[in-house]
């Protein structure tokens, strides 16, 4: 994004400030100074002379303090800011999109569901103490439940940062069931790490006992696995010269930590990004479109409030598409149990009510609006996606 | 990417050789990192856009300093100055005139300390001001993870000063350090404010709109005229009837040129008295009138900074829930990723209106992954579809043989098909 126009506007705007500032350290400087001379001559003057020599004196100081560039100037110079002022709200206006509110709903968001979703995202984070705080604050003494759990993972995983495995193991084996049932391999692949941090630092024989202990249950299930950590064995503190380097590389543990957190939140039943954090990413993408779709629907903020659908679709990244949904390309309708998506001879697909409409059109076979193979309604099968 | 180093005496000199190895697999994972945001980055830009109020609101506090030590500086210097006018035309003794001008020597000493500590302040704001700028342009494809997570973190603080909790606020920005792209300090502003007019005190209200007259003024506010009616209203209540005349003649009479109708109306409550039955003046001596004046004033503090009325988090939360919103989503197997799988939000969704899809999205059953042009569906013999992916990394494990995940059907991968989707 071009931000030079704004930096411009703000550079001129503290230039014009810090000028304005001088100026008035300046004036007020010079007008000290102007009372402390007449304070000098006040004091040089003999009591008990002429009563109009201090007179004098003042009317002096009077006329000088009047004539003074100075405190003119301090009126011009902030006049001056005047204009740098207005022109960098201004500029910003331009540069950005000035309400981002046009397209908002007046819909009445609720604040506990809000707030309970927020503390969880707090707990989630790791950020215990702001999670408390802001359950005690927000008076949402119940959302506190979702943070023993999440210590727990957050322990883990900093434990696995520092390369400690143990607690990570301990709660794989505890949890081996829950994993296998979501066909999860994480056991393994933690044994698999372990395994090679012990034969990198204490040598071929620990590691052949840690194998035999923990690694056999896996033999048959992930025999190639097995078979090619058994050969490291080979290579016992010279791994990484071996053609097995990749496993000492770091980027094993990071992947592993991932995965672990995926599993964590898993058996918890939460999803391993953070809902609210996916939410608000998906806002942040969407929100252009319908700040661009509110500037043609102006006057229209009735019909806005009231949509059962967007008027136009919101093209989301990849990491945004969580369901299957097939649009035909010929009637542009989403497929449905009774319209089901259906595979014609050549391989594109229609929906069932379009391959209807085109096959009435002609008598027995009719011609792909994709291709030009012959297409045979009742030749084509329904898909599953 | 950061690699980190290796402890447990696993030296750089033992770790060299592997170098190469990790190397490649990390240039590997940061190659498929750096293709995935590419869609990410043009995104960008438009999000950007969306941050007016990050600027606007520093930028806002900044001015209101620069004006406000402007008019303390002017207002001494023309009181010194007059003092120094109306001393040469009085009849002053020598000594009278010697301490008079040493007052005007400290005065302005003290002028001097006030005049520097204000512009330390503005020049703190102005570096808040550019402090922005420059942390919307660090964002690129990189570092765009760790930058949405402190785009969420400011959203959070964001909500979390509109609702008056401050102390979460303040302990979130500190721990996640971005205290500069915060506004604690101007809703500090507005808190002595709302708790005076929650305990039903009207001053600090009242001294606000002195500050803020001119702009109150431009946009037409009624918020100070709602807070004359509120504080006559208070003295009909407390029987002081004399008072709430006196006190309506000074305040409210001003405002009748604009407000005649709503002044007739809260007029009229002299005769009805706080115990009223009738519902036009009943609702005035309403406690939740107190609360109107809340909200009242935290939309004119708003407009004022130049922020949203909404807090960033809702507006962001419901163009995310409306973008991600399909039918699916409220089906049993949903699947948990997607944040409409939850209740909670769900709640929150349902009174948004769903997406338009205007082109087919397949989502692969197994990897989960789209499937598209580098990744096409397959068709199984008995119309199941799956990724190539998935399909493949099958085969591979089981000598060429399909299993479909849903039914259980056998096949071989040769008899699988390929589908078009447009
Ligand atoms: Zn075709």
């Amino acid at each position: 994004m071009e931000l030079k126009a704004v930096k411009d506007a703000a550079d001129h705007v503290t230039k014009k400030q810090k000028l304005c500032s001088s100026k008035c350290q300046e004036a007020i400087e010079q007008i000290g100074q102007e009372i402390e001379q007449a304070l000098l001559k006040l004091q040089s003057t003999d009591a008990s002379t002429s009563y109009p020599d201090h007179k004098a004196i003042l009317a002096d100081l009077k006329t000088k303090l009047k004539d003074m560039a100075n405190v003119s100037q301090l009126e011009s110079s902030q006049k001056e800011l005047n204009g740098p002022l207005s022109k960098y709200p201004k500029q910003l206006e331009k540069s950005f999109n000035p309400d981002i509110s046009k397209a908002y709903r007046n819909v009445d968001f609720d604040i506990h569901t809000i707030n309970e979703i927020i503390a969880s995202h707090l707990y989630r984070e790791g950020l215990f103490e702001v999670g408390d705080c802001f359950a005690n604050e927000a008076g949402e003494e119940e959302a506190t439940a979702l943070k023993s759990p999440f210590i727990e993972m957050y322990h883990i995983h900093q434990a696995m940062k520092s390369r400690d495995l143990e607690p990570a193991l301990k709660w794989a084996s505890a949890n081996c069931e829950k994993l296998k049932q979501s066909g999860s391999d994480l056991e393994l692949k933690l044994h698999r790490l372990q395994y090679v941090e012990i034969l990198q630092n204490q040598g071929r024989d620990e590691a052949l006992k840690y194998a035999r202990t923990f690694l056999s249950p896996f033999a048959s299930s992930h025999m190639a696995e097995i078979q090619k950590l058994m050969a490291c064995l080979l290579w016992a503190g010279k791994l990484d010269a071996s053609p097995y380097s990749d496993l000492l590389a770091p980027i094993n543990w990071e992947k592993l930590g991932d995965e672990f957190t995926r599993q964590f939140c898993n058996l918890l039943g939460q999803s391993f990004e953070s809902p609210l954090g996916v939410s608000v990413a998906a806002g942040v993408e969407g929100l252009p479109t319908l700040l661009k779709l509110m500037n043609v629907m102006m006057g229209k903020k009735q019909e806005w409030q009231s949509m059962k659908q967007l008027p136009v679709p919101i093209e989301l990244d990849k990491e945004f598409q969580f369901h299957t949904i097939f649009v035909c390309p010929v009637s542009r309708d989403q497929a449905t149990e009774e319209n089901p998506p259906m595979l014609m001879s050549c391989g594109h697909v229609l929906c069932k009510q379009s391959i209807t409409k085109l096959s009435k059109s002609s008598t027995k076979t009719f011609k792909c609006p994709y291709c030009p193979t012959e297409i045979e309604a009742t030749h084509c099968r329904r898909l599953f996606f | 990417m950061e690699i980190d180093p290796l402890p447990n005496g696993n030296t750089a000199t033992e770790n060299a050789a592997a170098r190469p190895a990790s190397d490649a697999v990390a240039s590997l994972a940061a190659a498929a990192k750096a293709a995935a945001p590419a869609l990410k980055v043009s995104h960008l830009s438009d999000s950007l856009k969306l941050e007016h109020q990050f600027l606007r609101v520093p930028f806002e506090h900044y001015k209101k300093t620069i004006r406000a030590n402007h008019r303390s500086v002017e207002k001494e210097v023309s009181a010194v100055i007059s003092a120094v006018d109306s001393s040469s035309s009085s009849d002053f003794s020598r000594d009278d005139a010697v301490s008079h001008l040493s007052s005007l020597v400290s005065r302005l000493q003290g002028l001097k300390r006030k005049l520097e500590e204000g512009s330390r302040v503005e020049n703190l704001q102005a570096q808040r001001c550019r402090a922005r700028l420059d942390h919307l342009e660090s964002a690129d494809a990189d570092n765009l993870s760790e930058w949405s997570n402190t785009r969420l973190k400011r959203i959070l603080v964001d909500y979390m000063l509109r609702m008056s909790y401050y102390e979460s606020a303040a302990k979130l920005a500190e721990t996640s350090n971005i205290q500069d792209l915060v506004d604690i300090d101007v809703f500090h502003e507005a808190r002595r404010v709302i708790e005076a007019l929650q305990n039903k005190e009207v001053a600090p209200a009242l001294a606000w709109c002195a500050d803020n007259r001119s702009r109150l003024k431009k946009s037409k506010s009624k918020f100070e005229f709602q807070l004359r009616l509120q504080e006559f209203v208070e003295l009909v209540r407390a029987d002081n009837n004399m008072r709430a005349i006196l006190y309506a003649r000074k305040y409210l009479a001003p405002w009748g040129a604009i407000h005649m109708k709503e002044l007739q109306r809260v007029l009229a409550t002299l005769a009805f008295k706080s115990g009223t039955e009738c519902a036009t003046y009943k609702v005035l001596f309403e406690v939740k009138q107190w609360d109107n004046l809340v909200d009242l004033f935290k939309q004119e503090f708003y407009r004022l900074y130049g922020m949203t009325l909404e807090p960033l988090l809702n507006i962001y939360l419901q163009a995310g829930l409306s973008a991600l919103k399909t039918p699916f989503c409220y089906e049993d197997d949903c699947p948990k990723d997607d944040p409409l799988s939850q209740e909670s939000f769900r709640k929150l969704a349902a009174s948004l209106p769903f997406s338009k899809q205007q082109h087919s999205k397949l989502v692969c059953y197994i990897t989960k992954e789209l499937m598209d042009t580098e990744n096409p569906p397959m068709v199984l013999p008995n119309g199941y579809v799956y990724s190539t992916k998935a399909l493949e990394e099958m085969a591979r494990r089981n000598n060429g043989k399909i299993t479909c995940p849903r039914t259980g059907v056998v096949c071989n991968y040769s008899d699988l098909a390929k589908a078009y989707i447009s």
